[in-house]
């Protein structure tokens, strides 16, 4: 059963006019100065896809007959340079992701003011004040942009969605210094802020969404990244520390605290037609202060290598090994049957992918991917009856269509 | 024809004495109230790829670009920023879609580029050597 019906098609408007709002109050504010106007630039892009599993859902009902249409990415951004180092840019995003996040739940993606106070031959310095998104790895900034994206789904053992909303962007200030070097660069970004939370985070930390007030704490990230050669060769190297705290109910497990702290090691090789990506993640969690079993520390170990190969200027070819990992310590999920009860295979994750991109036209892309999984280590979290009709094996197969301007 | 011909080269003598070569070859230029002559190949680098917003000078920079699939751009892409153009591309809508840098101005032929950056202060663009005029500044990409 496909569901793409009248409600998203109001969702859709409400989104439209939202954004036309948002455009026009930025013009407004912009219409007194020619410079201004000058540097303003509206960027969008859209696009929708098709999930077929046979069996595990994802991203809504994927194993019924006719797949899911429940993925569906909309954004919208406007940026201007008032002054000749200053950039002000700001995105409106709506997606929806089965259930885990609704079309008309319009966020504000991220929204900046990028003071470059330092520039010179070799050197550039500078600030970013507002809703920044985080450097993490090689692909987080963008990735909810599919052009961007080398696969439909990003490598799910480093990009998956349990605790996509605080990996996505925080609220304070980042910093970054660029040296640029006999043929090539080094950038160092340092931030401070506050995640953002939802449930499906406060699932993945503590296993359950009503046991009070769970919200981002300061949190910090820094990211060292070397390019050589205009980008033919990139290492980066992550690390972040995010911090949230639960303000418990009486009938709660008592306030805590929950970290995460993911160390990324990121190397991408780039010839005309082929390239080369491989990312390591550590992943350390710990919870403390609640009663138990809500105290916990574990460290996570998640990885992929993936090539892809440039078959013509608008076909490309994947193919990835991905691996997750939810403790280091427990790799086969064997413990965690003894002490949950709960299958071992929830515990990791083990998926080859392989698939195509076209672009018919520069801003168009058309994709599909085939994905064959074993585990569920990186599905959204369900709920017990989902999690006990949930396989070991499972197949995916996804179409996206996508549009940007 | 002769006369015009050489006319057009001590044109070219008069406004780029040392960037004179390769008729064919493209060249890096930049509106005539730009103060530098030379750019360094990383310098030319973060300003095409979006990361760095001013000139070594100073003043606010306007990046213009030909159509990716035009062969001057592509030409440009190669040879002088040893990117790829599609790399380059990416690098522009991770960018945008990131709100780290804007997406640089695109004109649809060299003439346009020419007009352009004749008019735009603190623009940079690129020709083809023969396409050159007085109207622009050439850079020297060191």
């Amino acid at each position: 059963m496909i569901r793409f019906g009248c409600s998203t098609l109001n969702r859709l408007t409400y989104f439209t006019v939202a954004a036309q709002a948002a455009i026009s109050m930025i013009w407004a504010s912009s219409a007194h100065s020619m410079e201004m106007s000058d540097t303003f630039q509206i960027h969008g892009f859209m696009s929708q896809a098709l999930i077929v599993t046979d069996h595990n859902d994802f991203f809504g009902p994927s194993s019924d007959d006719g797949g899911s249409l429940e993925y569906t990415e909309l954004g919208i951004n406007a940026s201007f340079r008032p002054m000749s180092n200053v950039l002000v840019a700001g995105q409106l995003l709506a997606r929806q992701a089965g259930d885990i996040q609704q079309l008309n739940d319009i966020e504000l993606d991220y929204g900046i003011i990028d003071y470059q106070f330092y520039s010179n031959a070799d050197m550039t310095s500078g600030v970013q004040l507002g809703r920044f998104k985080n450097p993490l790895g090689l692909y987080n900034q963008t990735r909810d942009v599919a052009i961007t994206r080398p696969s439909i789904l990003l490598p799910q053992s480093i990009y998956f969605d349990r605790t996509r909303q605080p990996a996505l962007a925080a609220d304070g200030a980042t910093g970054y210094f660029e040296k640029l070097l006999d043929n090539g660069a080094l950038r160092l970004q340092i931030g401070a802020g506050k995640p953002r939370m939802d449930e499906q985070s406060e699932l993945s930390a503590l296993g359950n969404d009503d046991l009070g007030d769970y919200s981002g704490e300061t949190s910090y990230i820094a990211q060292l990244r070397y390019e050589y050669g205009g980008g033919g060769t990139i290492f980066a190297l992550t690390y972040a520390d995010v911090n949230a705290g639960l303000d418990s109910k009486t009938t709660g497990p008592g306030s805590g605290d929950f970290s995460f702290q993911p160390w990324i090691f990121s190397f991408q090789y780039n010839r005309e037609s082929w390239s080369f990506t491989s990312e390591y993640a550590i992943r350390h969690v710990k919870s403390s202060g609640f009663a138990d079993p809500y105290n916990y520390e574990a460290t996570g170990e998640s990885w992929y290598v993936q090539f892809t190969y440039r078959l013509a200027d608008d076909w490309q070819w994947l193919l990835r090994y991905d691996s997750l990992v939810t403790d280091r310590d427990d790799q086969s999920g064997r413990k965690y049957v003894g002490e949950t009860g709960r299958p071992a295979y929830t515990r990791y994750a083990k998926d080859w992918t392989t698939g195509l991109q076209w672009q018919p036209y520069s801003r168009v892309l058309v994709s599909s991917e085939f994905h064959n999984i074993e585990g569920t280590g990186w599905v959204p979290f369900q709920d017990s009856e989902e999690i006990k009709a949930q396989e070991k094996y499972w197949n995916m197969l996804l179409f996206q269509v996508s549009y940007l301007f | 024809m002769r006369p015009v011909l050489i006319g057009c080269l001590l044109a070219l003598l008069l406004v780029s004495f040392d960037s004179l070569g390769d008729e064919s070859a493209t060249i890096v230029i930049a509106n005539r109230t730009v103060q530098q002559t030379s750019l360094p190949l990383e310098t030319l680098r973060a300003i095409f790829a979006m990361r760095q917003r001013t000139l070594p000078d100073g003043h606010a920079v306007h990046v213009f670009v030909l159509p990716d699939d035009n062969p001057v751009h592509e030409d440009f892409s190669k040879k002088i920023l040893g990117v790829y153009p599609h790399q380059l591309r990416l690098a522009w809508d991770r960018a945008v879609f990131s709100g780290t840098g804007q997406a640089p101005n695109e004109v649809d032929n060299e003439a346009e580029m020419l007009e352009t950056i004749a008019s735009t202060p603190g623009s940079v663009g690129y020709i083809k050597q023969s396409s050159l005029n007085d109207q622009v500044r050439v850079l020297d990409i060191e």
